[in-house]
């Protein structure tokens, strides 16, 4: 358990202590450490080895404060409260050890900045440029250390840059469990690095370079592709799994390009961190990976047609079997939206299907985060049909039940990450091979031209609406500006459906 | 090793010998030799007359045995802390002797190990642990032989193992080598290194005496304190009381070093005479060089200069009364012809070897220290330099989980602001 | 007390007249003409192309890339220029290489001169002097490809070899030989 759930836990019992921090008086729960109470009160303490969610190292020695009548400085993270303490973060001497312990960070620090991936988003620079001395009286010659080490599949460590906090030693420890970092050597010329024989191949490597408050520890899938004060971060739900993370999702707004996913700090459902997995959910979002265009027969058709092309499907099959294929990876309000529009436009209720993986294990759980249920919202469809009082048959990858219900028209919703089915192709073959077929989908392929409707839908940063994670808890999307500025959702493109056919 | 020239204030040496009894004698490193000096006479007694432990911690405070590996703090009171409730705890001698110009440790494994072993059943018997270690330095090969072969010999004649001497207590002790790391002689430093751990100090909170070893209550004490120990036993804590000053009791090994005619390890009273110790016991320096400097405690002790030995006394408060510190007792003696500057070249050297890395400031800053000090040795330093070893060893005393920032700290400031002139001399 | 004594329109004074400014004019003309004509007095004019102006060394001409000593170009692709730039026409793709020294280099760097407003920012920011703004000011073009100056044409174009010969070479050269005087 992290030291903040510990922090969550004790409030409930009430067991506080009153101190007083930079002369505003705080109470917080027995057992908090002065740097967790400072932050309750908004008053900063900056740090570089302390992490809520990692045991207390107390290294780096920058988060020195003054407490009244304790003749030394204390550092805020190992220290904690008691009743009656004054702390004052801000005082002179504190601030002074501040500045030298930046100072002392930076003897050995290579300072190559530009061509850093952390410059922008690095500790080291942001406190020096908060507390440090600008005056520097470094002028030393550094000590030379392995640069662009490969260490794991995901992962490329400078050993120069770091700066020995150990938060990824503990990490691996604490965290994935799997130990394969340590620090090697004595003083200046200790280093980061790999205990032999082992690498980082875990699925929770990328959390290594989040932690990392420099840029020691950088990502392979990231590493020089964009600067980060380029990007800007939407705040929404990993699609990956059905864990639902809170994690952020960062995009370039005017080159209307996504790099790179990150955790935000969740308690409720992941902690500090996400997985390996979540963090490529940026890629099927990006224009390259994607299909702009609707097509009609394999011709494309302008965005403005396509509610007409839609309902004139829809009406075409008024009275005749119609078939809804759904993936469990939309949002609740989409399922709600689409079933009820369907059997409004129709009259009649389609028959449903639910196509799921090929091979999956939805009840597999690895016990840090990541679950076998690779579909996000596997809850949210089964509340959802169970709501319009639909029995839904399951199929997956090979589509005889569909076949044998022999639908005049099949609307296939499908699935937004593909990676999660494994190879679709097959069965998007054996889908085109069935008279009328209208597709949702994100991904380019030569077999979606065969559908004879394929309208392209938003991703999950483009979208407003929710999920239901694996234990029914609601997860919210936040939409962000789309990628094609023309594209419709399937909110809009039903709407306008529905509408139509009221005229 | 020289012969003890002990004499002080018109008392016999017999009087005052506590480690330095056996020296001379023949075979005096076997438990025969130790018997014949009283040896488990104190153990013996405690078993079969079953004095309470905290009676064994009482006499051990009132004896105002004070820890001998550099802090002295008072060995009573560090036991006491050891909480009382029954449980996983352990006894740990650090024999990981490091400090520059220290070498009373071994003096006690060469002479007779058997004071140790039963100095350390004692602590064991008052804090009420079931098994105890000696974390013996990797490069003390002769000394980690005699030290097993002691507690082999303890082991057969029944002063360890199970039920000794029929009282119901049981004791088992081990050896562990250390792997040549000077910071392995901090007590957690030592601690992690036992745990098989890379030998970095732990936070304080919490202290070793109520989660050390393993997590359990441990408490890591000096060979020479614990060796003392069984004499205090057997004699009484007034007995040592007798020796040294009304804050420093007892006698404590001194290292002599330098170009000294005389040098080794003498066993003193505690305020004993600086001066004299050097020009009498340690006949004065070699071809009759005048004396410049005097490091009183090893290497991280602040330095003082002949002016200032004048008046000094071997106890922890009037060394410390004279800005420096009494540390493990090794008297290092520099005379006139030394280059200062090389002196500290040495000891930063030293100390940016030895850092463990761990923190920031001690991390960097015994490097940048010593490729400071490196500056005046070539030459190269400018008068800025002279103000940054200033500010440098400021900002890294105190700020550091162990003391070696201190320590390299000390010798630093002490250096540049006793023997200005040399350091000036050698600015560019 | 002052006044103006308007006894007299200037513009009637027939020494403001037609004739006679612009038979003054003619003179001041062939004078210099003549003067000119037979080089007793420096022409302003510059016959270009045929003969260069001068321009002041602080110019901020057709930008280019400076090399490291052994040609391979400078810049390490930090993306300062391209941030700082305020026109926006710096595009950069970065590589990686295993060379050693080099970690980052640019494998695009793209300047679309047709937005670039010669302000000089991108040379402000570069922090290792890859970039600078030169002294040729002609960039007159047909294609529209040759607005968008590539890679090669920056680094390479033998135009800014002749203009500026040695001073493309790096700057820690540079530095260096600064370093060696100042030490002795």
């Amino acid at each position: 358990m992290t030291n903040t759930e510990n922090t969550l836990n004790a409030e409930k019992t009430q067991n506080l202590v009153n101190l007083t921090i930079d002369g505003k008086p705080v109470s917080v729960p027995h057992g908090t450490s002065v740097i967790e109470a400072a932050k309750k009160i908004g008053s900063k303490i900056p740090h570089f080895c302390w992490h809520p969610g990692l045991s207390v190292a107390g290294v780096c020695r920058l988060c020195m404060v003054k407490i009244e009548g304790n003749p030394k400085l204390q550092i805020g993270c190992n220290t904690q409260v008691t009743e009656g303490m004054k702390v004052e973060t801000k005082h002179q001497e504190a601030k002074e050890a501040q500045k030298w312990a930046l100072e002392f960070h930076l003897v050995n620090h290579p300072l190559d900045c530009p061509t850093c991936d952390q410059a922008g988003e690095c500790k080291l620079q942001d406190y020096y440029m908060q507390v440090g001395r600008y005056d520097s009286q470094v002028n030393e010659e550094k000590v030379l250390k392995p640069k662009a080490l490969d260490v794991g599949t995901e992962l490329i460590l400078d050993t120069e840059r770091c700066i020995l906090c150990s938060r990824c030693v503990r990490f691996e420890d604490q965290v994935s469990k799997t130990s394969s970092l340590g620090i090697f050597n004595r003083g200046d010329h200790s280093q980061i690095g790999l205990i032999p024989g082992r690498r980082i191949e875990h699925n929770y490597s990328y959390n290594l370079v989040d932690i990392c408050p420099v840029g020691a520890f950088t990502a392979r899938d990231f590493r020089f592709k964009c600067r980060v004060w380029f990007l800007e971060k939407t705040k929404t739900t990993c699609p990956g799994c059905s864990t639902g993370c809170s994690v952020s999702v960062f995009g370039n707004k005017m080159e209307r390009e996504y790099y790179r996913l990150k955790p935000e700090v969740d308690h409720e459902v992941n902690g500090h961190w996400m997985c390996d997995y979540g963090r490529k959910m940026y890629k099927h979002c990006n224009a390259s990976a994607r299909q702009s265009v609707p097509q009609k027969n394999g011709t494309p058709v302008d965005w403005n047609r396509i509610t007409n092309e839609l309902v004139q499907e829809l009406t075409k099959a008024r009275n005749k079997k119609v078939a809804l294929v759904l993936t469990p990876q939309y949002t609740n309000e989409e399922y709600a939206l689409v079933l009820s529009s369907i059997k409004q436009i129709l009259g009649t209720t389609p028959t449903v299907f639910i196509w799921r993986p090929e091979t999956e294990n939805p009840t597999e759980f690895d016990g840090v985060l990541f679950r076998g249920d690779h579909n996000a919202n596997t809850k949210g469809l089964e509340r959802a049909l169970s709501q319009a009082n639909i029995q839904a048959e399951i199929i997956r990858g090979n589509i005889e039940p569909l076949k044998n219900a022999n639908p005049d028209l099949t609307i296939v919703l499908g699935p937004e990450i593909e990676m999660a089915y494994g190879n679709i192709e097959n069965t998007l073959q054996s889908l085109s091979k069935l008279s009328n077929v209208v597709y949702f989908g994100v991904t380019l392929s030569d077999t979606t031209k065969q559908f004879s409707l394929t309208v392209p839908t938003k991703v999950f940063v483009e979208k407003n609406g929710t999920y239901l994670n694996y234990n029914s808890m609601p997860r919210k999307l936040i939409a962000n500006a789309p990628v094609f500025s023309q594209i419709m959702g399937l909110d809009d493109m039903f709407a306008a459906a529905l509408q139509r056919i009221e005229q | 090793m020289p012969l003890m020239k002990n004499d002080y204030l018109g008392r016999k040496p017999e009087d005052f010998r506590i480690f330095s009894i056996f020296e001379g004698k023949e075979n005096h490193r076997t438990l025969d030799a130790y018997r014949q000096h009283d040896g488990y006479a104190a153990l013996t007694k405690v078993l079969k007359e079953k004095i309470p432990p905290d009676d064994v911690i009482t006499m051990v405070k009132n004896s105002g045995l004070r820890g001998r590996g550099g802090a002295g703090f008072p060995t009573g009171m560090k036991w006491g802390f050891v909480p009382k409730a029954p449980g996983e705890k352990y006894v740990i001698t650090n024999f990981d002797e490091g400090e520059p110009g220290t070498y009373k440790d071994r003096y006690i494994a060469e002479m007779n190990s058997h004071m140790l072993i039963e100095g350390m059943i004692l602590a064991a018997y008052a804090i009420g642990a079931a098994k105890s270690y000696v974390y013996i330095r990797g490069e003390f090969i002769e000394e980690r032989k005699w030290v097993e072969t002691s507690i082999r010999e303890a082991y057969e004649a029944g002063f360890l193992g199970k039920n000794i001497l029929g009282s119901g207590f049981s004791h088992e002790m081990d050896i562990y080598f250390g792997a040549g790391a000077y910071i392995c002689g901090e007590e957690t430093g030592l601690i992690s290194s036992l745990e098989g751990k890379k030998g970095q100090p732990k936070l304080k909170p919490p202290f070793p005496a109520v989660q050390g070893y393993l997590g359990k209550p441990t408490i890591v004490n000096n060979v020479e304190t614990l060796a003392a120990v069984p004499w205090i036993l057997r004699n009484g804590p007034d007995a040592y009381r007798k020796f040294g000053t009304e804050k420093s009791a007892g006698t404590k090994l001194f290292n002599l070093s330098g170009p000294i005619v005389n040098p080794g390890c003498f066993e003193l009273p505690l305020g004993y005479p600086l001066k004299r110790f050097i020009y009498e016991d340690g006949g004065g320096l070699l071809d009759g060089k005048k004396l410049k400097a005097v490091i009183p405690g090893g290497a991280s002790a602040p330095v003082l200069t002949a002016a200032e030995i004048e008046n000094i006394n071997l106890d922890y408060e009037s060394v410390a009364a004279a800005g420096s510190m009494l540390g493990s007792g090794a008297v290092i003696v520099i005379p006139e012809d030394i280059s200062m500057v090389d002196v500290l070249h040495n000891i930063m050297a030293f100390f940016a070897h030895e850092s463990c890395g761990q923190c920031t400031p001690c991390r960097e800053g015994t490097g940048w220290l010593f490729r400071i000090v490196d500056r005046f040795k070539k030459g190269t330093a400018t008068k800025a330099d002279l103000d940054r070893v200033y500010d440098i060893a400021n900002n890294m005393a105190g700020r550091t989980i162990c003391t070696l920032s201190d320590a390299a700290a000390m010798p630093a400031k002490s250096f540049i602001r006793k023997f200005a002139h040399e350091f000036e001399a050698r600015i560019r | 007390m002052a006044y103006v004594q308007v006894s007299q329109d200037p513009t009637k004074d027939w020494r403001n007249g037609y004739l006679l400014t612009t038979l003054k004019g003619l003179g001041y003309t062939t004078k210099v003409f003549l003067r000119q004509f037979f080089r007793l007095e420096k022409t302003v004019t510059k016959q270009w192309p045929d003969e260069e102006p001068d321009y002041s060394s602080r110019f901020k001409g057709k930008h280019f890339l400076t090399q490291r000593p052994d040609g391979r170009v400078r810049c390490t692709a930090c993306f300062l220029c391209a941030t700082n730039c305020p026109a926006q026409c710096i595009k950069i793709v970065a590589g990686e290489t295993a060379e050693q020294g080099i970690e980052k280099f640019p494998v695009r760097f793209e300047i679309d001169i047709l937005r670039c407003v010669f302000c000089g920012f991108c040379e402000e920011a570069c922090p290792v002097d890859a970039i600078r703004l030169g002294p040729e000011y002609t960039m007159a073009g047909l294609a529209e490809e040759k607005w968008v100056y590539t890679l090669d044409h920056l680094l390479n174009r033998p135009a800014i070899r002749e203009k500026i010969g040695a001073a493309q070479l790096s700057k820690k050269v540079e530095n260096e030989k600064w370093n060696a005087n100042a030490n002795h």
